[in-house]
């Protein structure tokens, strides 16, 4: 199998996902997650600091039946190619609450969201948000101990799950 | 029946309020609720259109100043209560739908 799925024009690569990463906060992950994409020619220059500075006014922390998620992402204009970058994170990172921006959350699986069309990859980009509350797969992506497993889980689910 | 229309509101209206919008029509058909419209948006253009709408659902805190009900997306992307934000979503545009 080949490393890097884009066909569905969203792309999942094991050279976007990292485990079990000890950081010490959100900028820390946002600034490390964001330079694979930038790296990887996903997104522009302006899209690390788009991203922090959103974070600011719209915080992106979820509190999952499994565990914290967070979704940092920004507008459509810093991307290049669509892509989610993935990081579970050995000791949690706080993250302001989504919708409650004085709250906080305790993350562990950071799912950095880089979206260049919204229209062309919504389907594939709703089923990638759907792993926040399905327990199962956000499971055995925090238990995972590779990133090749963490792209497999992905993808099945991904392939399993059907939306109308 | 009257349409109800329904505004759901995101950061900047790229993915979040996109997700929450399809699975709250998904949850209003099963509960065989028909007569509602249903937008997705971002939250600094809910100013801009929120009189055109009869409820707001946001993950982003609202900062325009409405007497329109207001619900949290939330539980629609966590699945953290969910069943419970529906009925309380059901309720509403019943009500609201039965207005004359």
């Amino acid at each position: 199998m080949e490393d890097t799925n884009n066909t569905t024009q969203l792309t999942i690569s094991e050279d976007l996902i990292l485990v079990n990463q000890e950081i010490s906060s959100k900028e820390d992950i946002i600034r490390k997650l964001g330079g694979l994409l930038f790296e990887h020619g996903f997104v522009k220059d302006t899209y690390i600091q788009a991203v922090l500075d959103r974070e600011i006014v719209y915080p992106t922390g979820l509190s999952a039946r499994v565990t914290g998620v967070a979704v940092p992402h920004t507008d459509t204009e810093h991307v290049n190619n669509s892509a989610v970058a993935v990081a579970t994170l050995k000791d949690p990172i706080i993250f302001n609450g989504m919708g409650a921006p004085k709250t906080e959350v305790n993350v562990y699986v950071v799912m950095m969201l880089a979206i260049h069309d919204k229209t062309q990859v919504i389907n594939i980009l709703r089923k990638v948000i759907l792993i926040i509350e399905k327990d199962e797969v956000l499971q055995k992506i925090w238990d995972a101990k590779d990133a090749s497993t963490i792209k497999q889980v992905m993808e099945e689910h991904i392939q399993s799950v059907s939306i109308k | 029946m009257k349409k109800v229309k329904i505004i759901v509101v995101c950061g900047s209206g790229v993915a979040m309020a996109m997700h929450a919008a399809y699975k709250l029509r998904e949850h209003l058909e099963s509960n065989k609720i028909y007569n509602t419209f249903i937008e997705g948006t971002g939250n600094n253009n809910l100013a801009a259109c929120i009189d055109a709408y009869d409820i707001v659902v946001s993950n982003a805190e609202v900062t325009v100043k409405t007497d329109k009900p207001i619900f949290s997306a939330i539980p629609l992307i966590t699945g953290v209560g969910e069943d419970e934000l529906i009925e309380k979503i059901v309720e509403k545009v019943k009500e609201i739908g039965s207005e004359e």
